[in-house]
Parts: structure tokens; C-alpha cells; sequence
């Protein structure tokens, strides 16, 4: 293995014959010195002329960096996610007194003490890598934000202890005030964790947008990095995407156990946690198409050169990946809705086929125009009817005004799958049910018919106008209607009457398989995006500031990349499974407890449990 | 344009969905797919330009998707649907022309694979498929500058008048990429009327693109696909910016801002 | 074999081999793995269904004293640097512009001299205009400009010069740097060490 800086690697190829063992042992050697590297700024002519290394016998120093940084994003995201929602979980438990909750909470923590010792070796594989591969790049990364590694370090500690007094003193914890302080910890924990994702994202996000660091303090030099254009777009959009990734992982787990399970106890309690990471999941999702758009708004602000490769330019395609993933997303978690209000709510499916039909046309019809490419690839004889590669008709689709209403729309749809899931076999008893109900097909109706004709304004406005007003107004009719609906239907269903008890364990495989579906769409998309944000970048380490002169400085094409993607989330998967297969050896050989629950009125809980379990107990006798 | 696709694809779809409610949960789909595709194809050519033939497939892959999630909701449907699929591969008590038919399939199909991957990597003639990124990013020079020459009528009618010296010829008198000299080319001149073109970018993007032609394209644009001559080497800065003022007001469209 | 046929190969395999598992394996377990990988490998294939394209880094700018004969040679480097290197592009633009953060540099070669420009750039702080804008008595409104050549962009003299040269061509000035001020590599080392 040999070193070598700034040049295009020729020599890097030429001693492949060498064993790989020898090649490690080197490395590790080499591993050794990097600090010292690092450190001896002043002494710089040894340690400016190595900029990268390289292991080509192992594939290359970036197929390497982006196999470990991949696996280490999604076990954060996963780790990052699940408190958020075990957390909640578990305060819903505390509120209804529905025990199932407190357990599914504590299932989800005990996964979350080894997944968080895998992330952390991961993390600390890439750091590792990365100090060897990149030693210049790091070097001036550290430079600028050693301040904030140390807080970072500081906040591992902190997360660590929350966690392991979280999880192991889950039983102790249980009664009275003592809870409080339980919840209070997983507050805690949730905090730290938050601040765990944000200080990388400033990390990355320089990379992204760089602003100028002038002269000062090493702290005043890390702060003015950290609060680039991009941070906190990327922030909020990492924050939401991580419960969504939660959730579908949940769901995916419960819907991996459904088919493996043999009792009906076990039937009905996967079916039931499918159901809730499904929840959860579609209901993250929601605002995500909103927050991405931030981030687009803030990254063309930034950089139009960078915006304009994003959507327009070089990774234009991946947008269109990006948009079938999603389309297959929104069928998925629709499809198991849909399967929910079939197949446990008896008779309910002639009721119901008709909407359900609607609703699947108008998703069909939205995910036409959304996956619509606005550059179609076209052989030279078909673009030569065509008229060049832009289609007269289809190149209307192709742009943001159709998308932005078409996803609007497709929210909307979704939402109102989760509605009728909701009413599905109840009847309101309240004397202003019908008033309410007009209220809110008037709220839907509108909403939709709003969004359409803003979105068909939208062609004849200049483009600022739509993007900064109609747009902007689509988003806030769809959040307005969401707000206002989930608690109205809620109100509706506190005094409604039950004539029809949902039955859980009664689903087909095949729900179970769209679980797993939905759950692999996310982390695909997940590395899309990662390839799209180290992409957009083109050949710079940081943008504009410090160039990539190692021979990896191009950017791969789409269908290599996809490969790596496939692999990457295929490896994770198995990662996933191992994890939880290893934290739940031990459930095999106990016996499940009987459950005591308080009897609340149907209505009383919540929309996340999907209806009342009451009929679950006689299921269960 | 927009409205009335939609509206006939709706009416289309309802259609067919009502055929759906009446059971032969199977015939209607794949009859649903069939009509799809003939309206694609061939009806939908009469009104506008072809679609490209992966877009038919995008549509149709949208449709099946649908078919497949609507027959399997429930159980009865799921059994409607693919019972006659596996009883007839199954072969079990078939007689007649049923049993012919299945061997047929059982023996065509793999052939039909076959056929496909040949045809598939056989070399051809056909030049491959493009993608071709039609509003590549432009390099960083570029970005973000504005027209420093003032908005004024003579401005704008000096722009125009070097608009029909210099560029007519390809773009057309009339901002519609239909110049005499239009022909042949391809990809053809843009259309500056067209709301897709200079509506959606900026003066600074049009400045690039002018002064550095189809060779000034990045490999996304794939230089050389654009026969725009490099007119940096001929016009002054000056006249490139009255020429964009002269084809935005003569195309009456806009240039994009941001803020 | 190409690599994209190569990788279609491989995705086709990987299709086949879950299709296999679905038909023939009843482990739940293992069949829903066979679902995953059908998954992925369409996606993969979809992926490599379309043109491939790999974007390729333009060639890299460097500084190299002996191809210097005109001022105009260094005014071209010069604005090499300025949207590079230099990062003046992060804030200043050339013209009015809507995204610049920091004052327009149209026409600055023609409103500095330069040894104004040598001195904004290496020492920002050494001259500030006083701001009379927010009532009260004038402050002084320091610069948010850095030190060019110090780090972290570390501009050399050779380098800054030719940023010089090229805010005046652009102008529409005489250049009044001339090539025969640029150092030669030892000397520019040495300066560079000084100034850091």
C-alpha cells in the first residue's frame, strides 16, 4: 500500500498483488500515526504532502467511507428515532393506563441499548477511516469545529447514562411519582439526542454551504461554521425523517413477527404494533415533503449553481428515483390502511369499496404526474417526433407547480385513508355529528379544490410569485386541514358508539409484507438522499473552499450508485434483524404475563390505537 | 391542455371502474390495461406528440399496481383474482384447448424472456437513448449576476433588432424556434414562447448560455447536443444583455427571480 | 462486460434468486429476505435502466509562475482564483446581484487604487467606514471580511496580485500589476511563511 497526496492515484493500482493482510497490517500502522499528523500543524511539510490515502484492494477509499458512513446514518437515525417515539409510547400508556403501550415502549428501549452500541462502533469505524483516508479534509475540519467535538464527546457521555438509567430502570421506575422521574428521563434522553444529530449535521452542512470563517476565538470560529444556511433545514428534516424511519422500522419488525407467529396472542400483538409503526410512520411523513422543500428553498438561496444541479441538472434522475420511492411509499401505507379497515372490521369492506376505489384512482392519477420526468429518455426517434426531449403535453407535468399540487393532494388522501380507518364501524352519537361531518367533507373538499386551482394559477404567475406565495399556501391549507380535522374526528369519537369491534391478528400475509415494503422504501430513500447530498457537492470537500483532488473527485453514475444503495440498505436490514433477534432471544423462554388493564369508555383512547381493544380481551379468553 | 387529460383519464378510469364493481376482477383489469394502452398509444398521439415508449410503460406499471392493490383488499377479491392465474398454471383437471393453451404459455414464456434479453443486448444500430438534462447548472461565474444595462424602450428595441440579426435565423422572427434555418437541427431551437424555456430561468442563465453556445454545456447537457454557435467570440457583453431584455419582452415572458 | 451490464447481471440474479425463495421456501424468514432483495434489485435495475452518467471534475487551476507573460494572463488567473480558491464568490458578487451578502465589486478596479485593494484584502480592519445610518453618534462597523492571506484561505502575494489584476480588467482599467512583480516560487515561499 503506498501513500500518496494530491495525485491521481496511478501508483495506487500497481501493487494489488500485495496480500490484503499485509496491506491492514500496514494501515494499521499507518492508523497510528494519523494523529500525530493531525497535531503537528506547525511541522506541516511531512503532513501537507499527504492529502488521502487509499486501499484499493478493499474497493476504494469512498466505496469504504460510503458502505460505513451509510450504516452509521441509518443506525443513528434508527437510534435517534425510536426514543422519540418510545417516549411517547410511553406517556400515552401513563395517560390511558393501557398497559400494551408501556410494553411496546419497553420492547422499542431494549432494542435501542444494543443498537446504540452498534451505531457507536460505527461511528467510531468511520471517524477512524476517515482520519486515514482524508487527513487534509480533516485536518481543516477540525480546525474549524474542534470545539464542537468536544461538546459532541461531552454529549455522548451524557446520552449514555440517560440511556442506560432509562432502560434498566424501566421496572424499578414503575409506580407513582416514580414514573414522572421516568418520563422525565426520557426527556432527557430525547434532548440529548437531539443535540447528538444537530452537531454532525453542522459538520455536514458546511461541507454543503460553507459560510467565510474569519479570524477569532477557536469557539466564536465554530459558532459562526455551525449556523450555516443549511443547518437547521437539515435539522428539522433529519429530526422528522428519523421518527418516520422509526416507525416503519417498527412496523416492518411487527409485521416480520406477525408471519413468524404461531400463537394468537402474538397474532394480535403485532398486528397491533404493525398497526401503531404504520401510524406513526404515515403521520411523520406528512409534514417531511415539507420540510425537504425548505431545505430546496434555503440550498438555492445559498447557491443557485448547487440548487440547479440538485433539481435540474446532473441529478435531476435521482429526483425522479426519488419520486417512485415516495409513489410506492404512499401506495404501501395506504394499501395496509385500506387492508386494516377489510380485514378487521367486519362488513365493512362493501361499505367501504367504493371511497376506497376513489381514493386509490385519485393516488394513481397524482403518482402519474409526480414520477413524470420533466427531461424524458427518449431514443433519437422518438424525440425526433417528439420535438426534442421536451414533450408539448407531459412537459407541463414535469415542473414544480404540478408536483407541489400532486403531493398536496396525495397527503391529503392519505389523511383521509387514516379518517375513515378512524370511523370505520362506529356511529357518532353526538347531537352535532352531522353538523361536524359537513363541516369537515366542506374543510376537505375545499382544501383539495383550493390546492388545484392554485396549483393550475401557478402556470400563468411568474415563478417567484408561485414559489413564494402558492406553494407556501398549498402547504398551509394541507397542514390547516390536517389540524383541524384530527381533532374534530376526535371530539366525534369520544361519544360515538361502537358497532363493530375491530379484530386484531386477522390480517393477511401480505400486510405483513407491505410493512416490510414500506420500511425498505424509507431507508432507500434515506441513501438516495445521502447520494443526492454528497453529490450536489460535485467536486469539492467543502463547496467552493477546499477541492477534491483524489482520484474518487467525480461523481459515479445513478446506476452504480443504486447498486451501492441496494446494498447498503440491504445491509442494514440485516443489521436490523440481527439486532433485534439477539435483544429478543431471551423473551422466548418467559412466559407473558397477564395483562391487567383499566375498562375506559371506547372512545377514550386514542387515534394511535386505531379504536377500542375492548374486543382483543375476548379475543384473547 | 391539462385539464382535459385528466378529465378524460378520470372518466376513463371510472369507466372501467365500474366494470370492476361487477366482478371478473381479472378480465376487467387486464381488459382496463389493454384500453389504457391503446389510449396511449394511438388515441393520444392524434391530439398532441407521442409519448416515448418508457412513459407508456411508467403509466401501464402505475396501472397494473393499482389493479393488483384494488383486487387485493380483500380476501374474496385477492381469490377472484388469482385463482384463475394459478389454477391455470396449475393445470389441475384441465382438458382440451385449456390444456394446449397452458403448455403454450409454459413453453412461450421462457422463450419471450429470451427473445427480450437478446433483443436487449444485440448490438443495433439505433443510437442509445439519451437523457438529456435540458437546463444544466451553469458554472459559478455565472451565477447570480443581473442585467446592468436599464430596462428602456430603446434598450429593449435595440435588443430586438440584434435578436432578428443574429438569432432569427434559428429561433425565428417570432420567439418561437421556428426559424428558417430551424430545420434539421436537433435538438431543435428553443422556443422562447413556450412557458418551459427562458420563462423559467434567469437573465443571468441566458446570459451563459448565449455567450458560451453548445459547447459551453456540461456533460449532463452533453456538450456538442446543442448547435447554439459560442457568441462571446462575436458580440460584446453589452449587446448579449440587450438581447436577452429584447427576447423576453418579445417572447412576453418573464425571467425568473428569486427574491 | 461493461460495468453496467455487469451490475444489470448481478441485479438480475439477485431477482431471480428472491423469486426462487418465494416460490419454493416456506421459512418466513428467509422469504421475506427473498422479498427484500426483489425489492432491491429492481430498484436497482430501474436505476440502471436509464442513460448512466458520471460527472466528471473539471480540471484543476494551477497557479504556475512560468505560463505568466501579460497582465492579461494574470487577470485570467486572477479570475480563476476570485470564484474559487480566493471564496470571494461566497459573498461579493460582480454586478448587482439578489444573493450577495457583502458590497458589489463592479468597477472596484476603477474606484480603489490598488494599493487600497492589496490593503482591503490583507488587512480588512485597517480602514472602516463609519456608519451614520442608526441615529446617534457614528459607529464604526468592522468588516466581516477576512484576512486573505492568512488561513484558513491563505491566499500567496503571487496570488493576490492576480486577483488585483483581474478586479481592474474587469473595470475596464489598465492593469498596473505587471507579471514582473510575481515572485518566483522560493521567494513567494518565503513570503507566504511571513505573512503567516
Amino acid at each position: 500500500m503506498t501513500y500518496y497526496g494530491g495525485h491521481r492515484g496511478r501508483s495506487a493500482g500497481v501493487r494489488r498483488g500485495r496480500t490484503w493482510s499485509i496491506a491492514a497490517l500496514l494501515f494499521l500502522i499507518g492508523q497510528l500515526g494519523i494523529p500525530l499528523l493531525g497535531l503537528a500543524q506547525d511541522a506541516a511539510s511531512t503532513a501537507a504532502t499527504v492529502a488521502y490515502r487509499d486501499i484499493p484492494q478493499l474497493g476504494g477509499s469512498r466505496n469504504i467511507i460510503w458502505v460505513i458512513a451509510q450504516q452509521h446514518l441509518l443506525l443513528a437515525g434508527f437510534v435517534l428515532g425510536v426514543p422519540i417515539f418510545a417516549w411517547v409510547c410511553e406517556i400515552v400508556g401513563v395517560r390511558t393506563g393501557d398497559k400494551r403501550y408501556d410494553k411496546l415502549a419497553k420492547e422499542f428501549t431494549k432494542l435501542l441499548t444494543s443498537a446504540y452500541a452498534t451505531t457507536a462502533l460505527f461511528g467510531g469505524i468511520l471517524l477512524f477511516m476517515l482520519l486515514g483516508f482524508y487527513p487534509k479534509l480533516m485536518a481543516y475540519l477540525t480546525d474549524i469545529f474542534f470545539p464542537s467535538f468536544v461538546v459532541y464527546c461531552a454529549l455522548f457521555l451524557l446520552e449514555t447514562v440517560t440511556l442506560y438509567l432509562y432502560w434498566y430502570g424501566w421496572d424499578v421506575m414503575q409506580g407513582g411519582g416514580r414514573k414522572g422521574l421516568h418520563l422525565f428521563l426520557g426527556f432527557l434522553l430525547n434532548v440529548f439526542a437531539f443535540f447528538i444529530m444537530i452537531i454532525p449535521n453542522s459538520w455536514a452542512t458546511f461541507q454543503a454551504s460553507p459560510v467565510v470563517v474569519a479570524e477569532g476565538s477557536a469557539l466564536a470560529r465554530a459558532w459562526a461554521a455551525t449556523w450555516n444556511p443549511t443547518w437547521w433545514p437539515v435539522n428539522v428534516h433529519r429530526l422528522i425523517a428519523n421518527v418516520v424511519l422509526g416507525g416503519f422500522i417498527c412496523g416492518a419488525y411487527a409485521g416480520m413477527r406477525y408471519l413468524s407467529a404461531n400463537t394468537h396472542e402474538e397474532r394480535v400483538h403485532y398486528d397491533w404494533m404493525g398497526y401503531v409503526g404504520n401510524f406513526i410512520g404515515v403521520f411523520g411523513m406528512l409534514p417531511l415533503p415539507f420540510a425537504g422543500y425548505w431545505l430546496m428553498r434555503e440550498v438555492y438561496q445559498y447557491n443557485q449553481q448547487m440548487g440547479i444541479t440538485l433539481m435540474g441538472g446532473f441529478l435531476s434522475w435521482l429526483f425522479i428515483l426519488q419520486a417512485m420511492l415516495i409513489g410506492v411509499l404512499f401506495l404501501g401505507a395506504n394499501y395496509y390502511f385500506w387492508l386494516g379497515i377489510t380485514h378487521r372490521i367486519e362488513g365493512s369492506e362493501v361499505k367501504y369499496r367504493r371511497p376506497i376505489m376513489a381514493m386509490l384512482v385519485i393516488l394513481l392519477l397524482c403518482l402519474g404526474v409526480w414520477m413524470t420526468p420533466h427531461s424524458l429518455v427518449a431514443s433519437l426517434e422518438e424525440a425526433r417526433r417528439m420535438g426534442g426531449t421536451h414533450h408539448p403535453l407531459l412537459g407541463v407535468f414535469g415542473v414544480m407547480s404540478a408536483k407541489m399540487t400532486v403531493v398536496n393532494i396525495m397527503i391529503l388522501v392519505t389523511f383521509m385513508s387514516f379518517i375513515i380507518y378512524w370511523r370505520a364501524g362506529k356511529v357518532e352519537t353526538a347531537t352535532w355529528a352531522k353538523v361536524a361531518q359537513k363541516v369537515m367533507a366542506g374543510v376537505l373538499g375545499l382544501a383539495a379544490i383550493v390546492v388545484i386551482v392554485l396549483g393550475v394559477w401557478g402556470y400563468f404567475v411568474p415563478a417567484i410569485v408561485r414559489i413564494n406565495y402558492f406553494s407556501v399556501v398549498q402547504v398551509l391549507i394541507v397542514l390547516f386541514v390536517l389540524v383541524t380535522i384530527t381533532p374534530l374526528t376526535g371530539l366525534l369519537m369520544k361519544s360515538a358508539r361502537t358497532t363493530t369491534e375491530m379484530i386484531w391478528g386477522r390480517m393477511p400475509p401480505r400486510a405483513g409484507y407491505a410493512l416490510v415494503l414500506n420500511a425498505v422504501m424509507v431507508i432507500l430513500l434515506m441513501t438516495l438522499m445521502g447520494y443526492a447530498r454528497s453529490s450536489s457537492r460535485v467536486h469539492w470537500h467543502v463547496y467552493g473552499v477546499m477541492r477534491d483532488s483524489s482520484q474518487y473527485a467525480f461523481s459515479p453514475a445513478l446506476g452504480y450508485a443504486a447498486a451501492f444503495m441496494s446494498l447498503n440498505t440491504f445491509v442494514f436490514c440485516l443489521l436490523v434483524a440481527f439486532i433485534f433477534w439477539v435483544a429478543t432471544m431471551g423473551d422466548k423462554t418467559k412466559t407473558m404475563e397477564p395483562e391487567t388493564k383499566k375498562k375506559l369508555p371506547a372512545g377514550a383512547y386514542p387515534a394511535m390505537a386505531g379504536g377500542s381493544p375492548t374486543l382483543d380481551d375476548r379475543n384473547k379468553q | 391542455m391539462k385539464g382535459g387529460l385528466l378529465l378524460k383519464g378520470e372518466v376513463l378510469l371510472k369507466k372501467c371502474g365500474v366494470f370492476l364493481n361487477r366482478g371478473g376482477v381479472l378480465l376487467k383489469g387486464v381488459l382496463l390495461i389493454v384500453g389504457l394502452y391503446l389510449f396511449l398509444k394511438f388515441i393520444l398521439p392524434l391530439f398532441t406528440a407521442p409519448l416515448p415508449a418508457n412513459l407508456i410503460f411508467l403509466y401501464l406499471a402505475l396501472t397494473v399496481a393499482g389493479i393488483v392493490i384494488f383486487a387485493t383488499l380483500s380476501s374474496e377479491s385477492t381469490e377472484e383474482f388469482f385463482g384463475p392465474i394459478v389454477r391455470f398454471l396449475n393445470g389441475e383437471r384441465q382438458t382440451g384447448p385449456m390444456k394446449i393453451a397452458r403448455l403454450l404459455v409454459l413453453v412461450l414464456f421462457p422463450l419471450l424472456v429470451g427473445w427480450q434479453t437478446y433483443t436487449s443486448t444485440v448490438p443495433s444500430d439505433m443510437p442509445p437513448a439519451e437523457s438529456r438534462t435540458i437546463h444544466p447548472a451553469p458554472p459559478g461565474e455565472f451565477v447570480g449576476l443581473s442585467n446592468p444595462i436599464p430596462n428602456t424602450p430603446e434598450n429593449v428595441m435595440m435588443g430586438k433588432g440584434l435578436f432578428a440579426a443574429f438569432c432569427s435565423p434559428c429561433h425565428g422572427a417570432n420567439f418561437d424556434g421556428k426559424g428558417p434555418a430551424a430545420r434539421g437541427f436537433n435538438p431543435p431551437p428553443a422556443n422562447f414562447v413556450d412557458s418551459g424555456t427562458i420563462a423559467q430561468l434567469q437573465e443571468s442563465y441566458l446570459f451563459w448560455r448565449i455567450k458560451k453556445g453548445g459547447v459551453g454545456l456540461p456533460i449532463e447537457g452533453m456538450p456538442w447536443k446543442s448547435a447554439m454557435p459560442r457568441w462571446e467570440l462575436e458580440l460584446p457583453d453589452e449587446w448579449v444583455w440587450k438581447i436577452i431584455m429584447g427576447e423576453y419582452d418579445g417572447a412576453h415572458q418573464k425571467p425568473r427571480t428569486w427574491e | 462486460m461493461s460495468e453496467v451490464a455487469l451490475l444489470q447481471l448481478i441485479g438480475f440474479i439477485v431477482v431471480g434468486l428472491g423469486v426462487v425463495i418465494l416460490l419454493f421456501i416456506q421459512a418466513r424468514f428467509i422469504r421475506v429476505v427473498g422479498f427484500v432483495i426483489i425489492v432491491l434489485g429492481t430498484f436497482a435495475l430501474i436505476a440502471l435502466g436509464i442513460p448512466q452518467m458520471a460527472s466528471l471534475p473539471p480540471a484543476e487551476e494551477k497557479f504556475d509562475v512560468a505560463t505568466i507573460k501579460t497582465s492579461a494572463d494574470m487577470a485570467a488567473i486572477g479570475q480563476k482564483i476570485f470564484f474559487s480558491k480566493g471564496q470571494c464568490a461566497l459573498c461579493h458578487s460582480i454586478g448587482p446581484s439578489e444573493s450577495a451578502r457583502c458590497p458589489d465589486l463592479k468597477g472596484i478596479g476603477a474606484k480603489l487604487t490598488r494599493e487600497f485593494i492589496y490593503e482591503s484584502l490583507t488587512q480588512p480592519q485597517a480602514y472602516i467606514y463609519l456608519d451614520y445610518r442608526h441615529g446617534g453618534p457614528p459607529k464604526q462597523y468592522p468588516a466581516r471580511m477576512p484576512h486573505i492571506n492568512k488561513n484558513p484561505i491563505g491566499l500567496s502575494n503571487n496570488e493576490i496580485l492576480s486577483v488585483i489584476a483581474f478586479l481592474q480588467q474587469m473595470s475596464g482599467e489598465p492593469i498596473t500589476v505587471s507579471p514582473s512583480e510575481i515572485m518566483q516560487p522560493t521567494a513567494a515561499a518565503t513570503a507566504v511563511a511571513q505573512a503567516r
